[in-house]
């Protein structure tokens, strides 16, 4: 983030795969010319030394950058440099050398000119003065008049073990170890107190006196030597701790500055007193790479630049920030040089050798941002894509629903085969739930076939509970065009409930070759003797049901040629088939009337054979003729079986809410005592638990109970819902017979009162009927205009499910009466109403159900709550009595009496105590005191940190 | 080349993969290599550093597991959750207003986005919206994530073994210790060994070091044990002032809801250290979360006079001079964030934006086509509400209906966006409409009071009046002053005595 950026002096790019770090840059007069202009001093890591003498010219565009000559020297070593310095290190001159640091090797050189006739001729030769061989790898070195010696610099190498090695010019003086060292830190030399300033690796500014590490010799007769092994541990004249590690350390020895070290951390930066006391420190909110002082205007304060990561130089007085400006590279190291023209100008290195003399200028830092799709506009085109863009809006906008525009053709076929017969092995036999029962298994061939070729088909199978197949899901990698692939699938009966359809769903998922994705779908129709085995006929059972027909009767044993089993020899009067694991249907065929009555102990069980049964006389009896068979039903709607099975589905699903909120409420109860423990835990003073951790396992006993409870009332209400489908689609299908509804009036049937029993926690089937079935009774089957107000109630979970049966039964009264599903149908002939409605059927004539309260029927219907208090006294005939009894000729409607016998509160408080029951209580937990102190020490032995 | 050295090198420039690889076969050579083993530690936490002191989300968990008393009725200006009434900020119908009742700042920090539920319960009912399934969760989900980065580096299992480590042996040696910490707290993210690791560590050192108490209450902080961690950093500070523990310390204070105290804090170390930036931060953001904006514009301009490259100073005085009637100063400010540099949406936003209200008009196109070339799905709804709001402004009905619609289309949450498709709908007569609209709008923020206004007003006039008393007391809830409101209830209560 800077407004600026700094103005290019001269720069040049050093070598190629280079790298640099701090310690490879110095500035310098290093051939110790007389007009004491500073050189640039390079070492790199891959060991070649240059010099350089920068001196652009001044042009019409700006500088002229870098020339060939301006390289003084370029040398290769064989070793890295690490370091180099300018210093007095000669003990011969006051002229400044050159100090080399390699990895084992320090070596001093000295730089000469020898000039020529003219300015390019002139040569620069390197001479080696001196050189020591390091025992130990070097990490760094510091020069300066150690012991206060004037004119001369001796030099300290500090070793990456943290061993420092002095070394008086020619000859070796000492070395010692620095204690506590791990990873050496930046080592500088303070004049003025002859101490050495370094940051250890415990995160402290440590100072050292010179004499302090001198006298700290092992013993006075030894010879000193490089190769130390152990040592005196020298004592530190001060620290100060930092906290972090330092990136560099500079000593300010500025005239108008008071003396102090800076110290630049890896996140801060420090102004230490020579005593080592803190003068200031500045958070950094950049990660900072090094840093350099220099002498300021202001009497008193010191100024800095410190380059960051982020490619800037940031220019400070003290803690303000005064300038900053971007660079073009991050520099591992800055300088401050004075060349011919240009004094005082910054020198930074970067890592991969970029070198760069720059000066502060207001050149902004401009960046330009990339131009955005900047193209000739068309103004016409625009126009007329802009017309076309806002009718489609406005067309979309009147249709709320944007329905998807089906295509169909489709890029993968699917075709279903399946076998005439059974599996002769059932696959069923390990996976099957059905105890007692060898329950046996089909075999489906699925075909896909492509177009084109499709990759990544996903072939998923679905079935309803309780029927399963061998396998849910297929991947295919890729299908080619005009190919096709074969898939085997087995189904079977898995759970013990009834199956309420017997078809399956096959659904492949594939990318289209654009990538959008693709289903492609299939129905597998199942036999019924997939989920029924033939059995003798039962002469009596509860439930029966009549269909009348317009042809004389067929043997049995004529249609139902595939289920006949030990009833083969019978005269095709009387069959009997039983669901696996359930129960037994009897389908009987009068011999003299057209008609065939069904009959079974639970009544739900009854809709797949009725189905069947259709289905088979359909076509056997139009086989080669024009369909003029017809089946109808005019018995009176077994309404009252039907509601039994809402009333039992719907309590199933009281029950599911009733006990999540018990797990609610226990949630929140082992919430709090889990807060209250950890309080206590937390407590300094450790205090007793008050039997809190008993509450808290027996609440967690509880927990479990009711979620066991909850999937045992799961699995319950999955197999009512089951039932309620079956009775549901049966239901549906004795309306559409005693109706004679055209398909598309059944289709609404279906929809309405929905065979499909999904519940979840926002809304389930019975609410959903009710909706449904409201808004029927409200617009097509409305009475009169007062009725048709639509003001939908949100879905809720309603008190008991009177609401709904009261409104089926109305809306099949409606029915009965000759409205249609769908408006603009005529209305249905006189006689069809009149065939199913029982006389003293008055009730709804007069449209709003409220205002014919003489009538009794119509209370049974409305006022329930008023007629539960009624029905205590005197049991009104039940009208579902009637129906089985009188089959052939009943006339009564099968009207809702009463939806719970023993009323709601006893029913409330049965499910309430179902649910304590399973709930232990808390008082058989008193036997467990023994696991209780065992948790009690435990968990406080967690906390007593 | 020894590549102990390189490797330091690396270090040092930051290179911490080359780093670590070099030190990994460093140990695969000697395993009892400490300068290897330490440099490895801190390359590794060097790689997943975060400031601690700049994190400071504030989770469910948190907020429901933390049992310091604190006073719940606070007398106003004295505490964040309940931020004062102000004085010299624009009102509430000027500068928007985010969920927990302050006004939006400029400038997006850890915190600013969350608002404090009370309960779990409430916490985990609150809205979910398009960009979180989530409910704003808790900094631990932040800090996992940094902790399973730094599994990742090492994919044979982390690099230290923290359950088998002696560490009262590594706490006696000072040089090992610091980064080992360091380590365990920043990369491993494991808080109760370091505060282990610390306890013994001071000890060891008698007490005499002022990091490692630091240390201490950063993980007393970050355990919650707001008390331990003040006492540890007032012991610090004693010790020796640094600019960190004024910053811990001000932040416990601001977590246990004392931001007097916290202001007073800075202010000491603002003593010490004058000119500090990072301090009178600290100060203005306490001050604009009391609602008392002219304090904090002065303490963002204290900062811009010692660091005049401040981003977020200078966007929160921009904001500021926005919302008080000053779009051509907010420009300048604006305009001077662009050339240092910082280029995104939000900044042309807020560019076409302040063009807009400064009469501008050319420039207002292009700074959105701007912000909209360079937005992205979180972003992209803002800035199609904002191009919305300027075609209100030049009467293109038609065009600020669709920019409406886009700013649903790409953020399906978008509150005020629904409430002004609301105000247009009703302008077209789409009575139903506007009222779905409205409905959606204060559902998803029940912290504006415009929907709810909006919603009382159309109530009322379709006669439907307990609703309308109802949405008209949410309002004036949401903002005290809103004198439409008011007058509505008033209104409808002396139509109900009538009745």
């Amino acid at each position: 983030m800077s407004l600026f950026k700094t103005r290019d002096w001269w720069s040049v790019a050093i070598g190629e795969d280079e790298e640099f770090d701090h310690g490879c840059l110095c500035i310098g007069n290093i051939d110790n010319n007389p007009d004491n202009v500073d050189k640039i001093i390079i070492g790199s890591f891959h060991g070649i030394l240059r010099i350089y003498n920068p001196h652009p010219t001044k042009t019409e565009n700006g500088w002229s950058g870098y020339k060939v000559e301006d390289v003084m020297v370029e040398q290769a070593f064989q070793l890295p440099i690490l370091q180099i310095e300018v210093g007095k290190f000669s003990s011969v001159t006051e002229n400044l050398q050159l100090a080399v640091l390699h990895p084992r090797k320090l070596a001093i050189y000295s730089v000469k000119a020898i000039s020529g006739t003219v300015e390019h001729g002139q040569q620069y030769q390197i001479q080696k003065l001196y050189e020591h061989n390091l025992q130990r790898t070097t990490y760094n070195f510091c020069y300066g008049p150690f012991g206060g010696i004037k004119g001369k610099d001796f030099i300290c190498v500090q070793s990456m073990d943290g061993t420092v090695s002095f070394f008086e010019q020619e000859s070796f003086a000492f070395s010692r170890f620095l204690p506590g060292a791990l990873l050496p830190g930046p080592l500088k030399y303070v004049p003025r107190l002859d101490s050495f300033i370094t940051v250890s690796s415990s995160w402290h500014v440590e100072c050292y006196k010179y004499q302090s590490i001198a006298a700290a010799s092992q013993s006075p007769g030894v010879d000193e030597t490089q190769n130390i092994k152990s040592g005196k541990k020298i004592v530190v004249d001060w620290t100060f701790s930092i906290g972090e590690a330092a990136l560099d350390i500079n000593v300010i020895a500025f005239p108008q500055a008071p003396s102090s070290i800076l110290v630049l951390g890896e996140r801060n930066l420090y102004c230490l007193t020579e005593g080592g006391l803190l003068r200031y420190m500045s958070k950094m909110e950049f990660d900072p790479c090094c840093f350099l002082p220099y002498g300021s205007m202001t009497e008193g304060t010191i100024n800095y630049i410190v380059a960051t990561t982020t490619k800037s130089l940031l220019v400070y007085q003290d803690v303000t920030l005064k300038w900053a400006a971007k660079v073009e590279h991050c520099p591992v190291q800055v300088k401050v040089a004075n060349f011919q023209d240009l004094k005082g100008s910054i020198v930074t290195l970067s890592d991969d050798g970029h070198l760069q003399c720059s000066y502060l200028g207001t050149d902004p830092a401009i960046f330009i941002p990339p131009a955005t799709d900047a193209r000739d506009l068309n103004y016409k085109a625009m126009d007329a894509e802009m017309e076309k863009l806002q009718k489609k809006i406005r067309e979309k906008a009147h249709k709320a629903v944007i329905t998807p525009n089906l295509k169909t053709d489709d890029d993968l076929q699917i075709t279903v085969h399946v076998n005439q017969h059974l599996d002769d092995g059932s696959s069923a036999t390990n996976d099957a739930q059905i105890p007692g029962e060898k329950v046996p298994s089909i075999t489906a061939r699925i075909v896909l076939k492509a177009k084109t070729l499709v990759e990544n088909i996903h072939v998923d199978i679905h079935t309803s509970r309780p029927l399963t197949s061998s396998q849910h899901s297929f991947t295919l990698s890729s299908l080619e065009s005009g190919k096709s692939t074969e898939l085997l699938v087995q189904f079977y009966m898995k759970y013990c409930s009834l199956p309420s359809t017997l078809s399956a769903e096959v659904s492949a998922k594939y990318p289209s070759a654009t990538g959008a994705p693709r289903v492609a779908t299939a129905k597998i129709k199942l036999p019924l003797k997939l989920v029924m085995k033939p059995v003798f006929p039962v002469k009596n059972a509860e439930h029966k049901l009549t269909i009348d027909t317009n042809k004389p009767p067929v043997s049995l044993n004529d249609i139902f040629p595939d289920l006949l089993g030990e009833n083969a020899g019978s005269a095709g009067a009387a069959l009997g088939f039983q669901f696996f694991g359930g129960p037994v249907v009897t389908i009987l065929a009068s011999k003299s009337s057209q008609r065939y009555r069904l009959q079974c102990d639970q009544f739900e069980a009854m809709w797949l054979p009725l189905k069947d049964l259709v289905g088979r006389l359909t076509s056997h009896l139009n086989r080669g003729r024009s369909g003029d068979f017809k089946a109808s039903f005019d018995g009176s709607l077994p309404l009252q079986e039907y509601f039994e099975l809402i009333e039992a589905h719907f309590e199933y699903r009281m029950n599911a809410v009733k006990c999540e909120e018990m797990l609610g409420q226990r949630a929140s109860q082992f919430r709090v005592i889990q807060r209250r423990l950890l309080t206590k835990f937390k407590d300094k003073t450790p205090s007793p638990l008050q039997n809190l951790d008993t509450l808290l396992e027996g609440t967690y006993r509880q927990l479990l109970a009711l979620a066991d409870a909850i999937e045992d009332n799961n699995q319950a209400q999955n197999n009512t819902s089951d039932n309620l489908s079956s009775g549901t689609n049966l239901l549906n299908y004795l309306i559409k017979l005693w109706l004679d509804l055209t398909e598309e009036e059944f289709s609404v049937l279906t929809s309405v009162i929905t065979p499909i029993v999904n519940d979840n926690h926002q809304h389930g089937w019975e609410e959903m009927v009710d909706a449904a079935v409201t808004h029927l009774l409200r617009t097509v089957l409305a009475k009169t205009a007062k009725d048709t107000s639509i003001n939908p109630a949100p879905l809720t979970i309603p008190s008991d499910a009177s609401k709904v049966k009261k409104h089926i039964a109305l809306m099949c009264d409606r029915l009965g009466k000759g409205c249609r599903l769908i408006e603009g149908l005529r209305e249905r002939s006189e006689h069809k109403q009149k065939l199913p409605a029982p006389k003293k059927m008055n009730i709804t004539e007069n449209g709003t159900i409220n205002e014919t309260p003489e009538s009794r029927p119509v209370d049974n219907i409305v006022n329930m709550k008023y007629n539960e208090n009624k029905k205590k006294k005197k049991l009104p005939p039940l009208a579902g009595d009637n129906i089985s009894t009188n089959m052939f000729d009943s006339e009564t409607f099968g009207l809702p009496v009463t939806d719970i016998p023993d009323g709601d509160n006893f029913n409330e408080k049965r499910r309430q105590k179902k649910i304590e029951a399973i709930v232990p209580n808390l008082d058989d937990m008193d036997n467990q005191d023994d696991d209780r102190n065992i948790n009690q020490t435990d968990s406080q032995a967690l906390f007593a940190l | 080349m020894d590549p102990m050295f390189l490797a330091y090198s690396y270090f040092r420039r930051r290179k911490y993969q080359k780093c670590d690889e070099i030190c990994s076969q460093l140990l695969e050579k000697n395993p009892y290599d400490q300068s290897a083993w330490a440099l490895k530690t801190r390359a590794l936490t060097g790689q997943v550093y975060v400031d601690e002191v700049d994190v400071d989300e504030e989770g469910i968990a948190e907020m429901v597991m933390d049992d310091n008393a604190i006073a719940t009725v606070a007398r106003p200006g004295t505490s964040l959750r309940k931020p004062g009434t102000g004085q010299g900020l624009p009102s509430q119908g000027v500068r928007p207003v985010t969920n927990s009742g302050r006004p939006v700042s400029g400038f997006v920090r850890p915190g600013t986005q969350s608002g404090r539920p009370g309960t779990m319960e409430q916490a985990i009912r609150t809205p979910r919206t398009a960009h979180t399934a989530r409910p704003v969760t808790s900094a631990s989900g932040r800090f996992v994530r940094l902790g399973t980065a730094s599994m990742l580096s090492t994919p044979d299992g982390p690099f230290i073994n923290l359950a088998r480590l002696n560490f009262s042996k590594y706490a006696a040696r000072p040089n090992l210790a610091k980064a080992l910490f360091e380590y365990i707290f920043h990369h491993e993210n494991d808080v109760r060994n370091a505060l282990e690791l610390a306890s013994l560590a001071t000890e060891a050192c008698q007490f005499k070091d002022w990091w490692w108490k630091v240390q201490l209450a950063k993980c007393y902080y970050r355990l919650g044990m707001f008390r331990e961690s003040e006492s540890q950093l007032k012991s610090a500070i004693k010790q020796q002032e640094m600019i960190d523990s004024f910053l811990y310390l001000g932040k416990v204070y601001v977590r246990l809801d004392q931001p007097l105290r916290a202001v007073d804090i800075y202010k000491q170390g603002l003593e010490k250290f004058p000119g500090e930036t990072t301090l009178l931060t600290g100060i203005a953001r306490i001050h604009e979360g009391l609602n008392e904006m002219d304090d904090a514009v002065k303490f963002y301009k204290d900062v811009l006079h010692f660091d005049n490259m401040h981003v977020e100073a200078i966007a929160c005085i921009a904001t500021h001079h926005f919302y008080t009637d000053q779009p051509e100063v907010a420009l300048k400010f604006y305009r001077r964030l662009l050339q240092m540099g910082v280029y995104n949406t939000e900044l042309f936003n807020n560019l076409g934006l302040c063009c807009f209200y400064a009469q501008q008009y050319d420039m207002t196109l292009t700074c959105f086509e701007r912000a909209l070339s360079l937005a992205d799905d979180t972003t992209s709804g803002d800035v199609w509400f904002n191009i919305g709001h300027v075609a209100l402004g030049i009467g293109d009905v038609n065009l600020a209906y669709q920019c409406f619609r886009m700013s649903l289309a790409s953020n399906n949450d978008h509150a005020e966006a629904y409430n002004n498709l609301g105000v247009l709908e009703l302008r077209r007569g789409h009575i139903e409409e506007a009222r779905a609209f409205f409905q959606a709008s204060f559902v998803l923020a029940p912290h504006m009071y415009e929907p709810h206004y909006n919603f009382a007003a159309l109530a009322d006039q379709l006669g439907d009046l307990q609703s309308s008393y109802n949405a008209a007391k949410r309002a004036v809830d949401a903002y005290e002053g809103h004198v439409d409101s008011k007058e509505l209830i008033q209104q409808l209560k002396q139509h109900f005595t009538l009745l």
